[in-house]
């Protein structure tokens, strides 16, 4: 069953599930690997093994528009799976064409974030796949020390337990000596995926303070 | 030492220039206030992370500060780009003996209260995210070689996206006094102490 509902007399699906279309996919891939690679003078990343019978929880910090698709190239050229991301509502309904590239929607204000919650867990039983969350739950500066962590990654965790692989990233952009910044992508497969909350988030904060140090130390 | 040689025409062609390019780049340039002081000349210490911090300088002092721009480069920058010793560009070059002829020409220029020299403290590339600013000790020279009144003032840039898809640029200025009232230790600590205010206020940001 269907289930709408309704706000400022505009009649929308209560989740945007992700749309399959081989040839709008196709156009949105070329796309980012276009304009990422036009934006940026690198994106650097360090090769992690991973278990290929299994999919993947990526779990990264969230400072802007970028990053998702940094982590989409990341997935391509390293990961080689089906990428899929968590994006709030407003977003997808603002960017029709997210869906098609494998964004499925979260409200965090409404009963409907357990859909997706279910709907993500759901994914993950799938080994080809690949799931893009951002703890955060909105944008965050690139500054930041404490990287806050909603709650609902838990129960997602809990659903799928055992059925995937959970993969920390933490991305920094500087500009340094080139005109184009670069894009670091610092990545760390978690071996205990089924921990708990708290603990998940200690792990995440002591591997982007580890990536963190690594950016303050640059001096050229 | 490279002197400059800036040539009035080519900098009033240039500002327009680098205003186009910069909002080209970038979403916004952010940046708070500070009290400059009228009938002194400038000294701009600025943190030094990445390609665009001359750039940043120039355009603030073009559209902000409101002073003849110069900018102290290292030598071997400057000789693969003789263009800006036309826009204010002089040369330091720390390994050689000539290092206090270009910090007494430093000051030279800050004698003149129509003048602005953007110095990068930090004296090479650093990370954006760096907690400590290190200031180097040529900047006390040149602040007690200044005959004439010269205000200090220093900013920290950072950069951020946010949801565009340009960066943005906040500065977050300060006010370092006179150099009749300057103290090398005092300032170095105040300028650290505001550095880490302003790395924890980008973080409160507003977007």
């Amino acid at each position: 069953m269907k289930i709408w509902r309704f706000e400022n007399d505009k009649q929308y699906d209560v989740m945007v599930r992700p749309q399959n279309n081989f040839f709008i996919r196709n156009i949105l891939h070329y796309y980012v690997n276009w304009i990422v690679g036009r934006h940026f003078h690198e994106v650097c990343f360090e090769p992690v093994e991973v278990d290929p019978n299994k999919s993947i929880l990526l779990i990264a910090n969230h400072f802007s528009f970028w990053d998702s698709l940094i982590l989409y190239i990341v997935c391509y050229k390293l990961l080689k799976k089906k990428f899929y991301v968590m994006v709030r509502e407003d977003t997808t309904i603002q960017l029709k064409y997210l869906k098609y590239g494998g964004a499925f929607s979260v409200n965090k204000n409404s009963r409907d974030m357990l859909q997706s919650l279910d709907y993500a867990a759901e994914l993950l039983n799938d080994p080809q796949n690949l799931v893009l969350i951002f703890p955060q739950g909105k944008l965050y500066s690139n500054f930041v020390n404490d990287i806050h962590f909603e709650k609902g990654i838990a129960k997602v965790i809990e659903k799928a337990e055992g059925k995937f692989l959970l993969l920390f990233a933490a991305t920094f952009v500087q500009y340094l000596k080139h005109k184009k910044p670069t894009a670091t992508v610092y990545l760390k497969v978690e071996p205990n995926a089924g921990k708990s909350f708290e603990e998940l988030k200690n792990a995440y904060q002591k591997h982007y303070d580890n990536a963190k140090l690594q950016q303050t130390e640059i001096v050229i | 030492m490279i002197p400059e040689r800036s040539n009035r025409l080519i900098k009033k062609l240039f500002a327009p220039y680098l205003a186009y390019r910069l909002r080209k780049a970038f979403k916004v340039l952010k940046h708070n206030e500070v009290k400059v002081l009228p009938g002194h000349s400038v000294l701009l210490l600025c943190n030094h992370f990445s390609w665009w911090d001359g750039f940043f300088a120039g355009h603030l002092t073009h559209i902000y500060l409101h002073r003849d721009f110069h900018i102290m480069m290292q030598e071997d920058h400057l000789k693969k780009r003789m263009f800006f010793n036309r826009v204010g560009g002089f040369s330091i070059n720390r390994k050689s003996k000539e290092v206090v002829e270009s910090l007494q020409y430093t000051a030279q220029l800050l004698d003149n209260p129509n003048n602005l020299v953007a110095v990068f403290p930090q004296g090479a590339l650093e990370s954006n995210h760096t907690e400590e600013i290190n200031i180097e000790r040529g900047i006390d020279y040149i602040v007690k070689k200044i005959k004439g009144d010269c205000q200090i003032i220093y900013y920290s840039a950072f950069i951020e996206y946010f949801e565009s898809l340009k960066p943005s640029v906040y500065f977050h200025f300060l006010d370092c006094g006179t150099n009749h009232d300057f103290d090398f230790e005092k300032a170095k600590a105040m300028i650290n102490a505001h550095h880490k205010k302003a790395l924890k206020e980008q973080v409160n940001a507003e977007h």
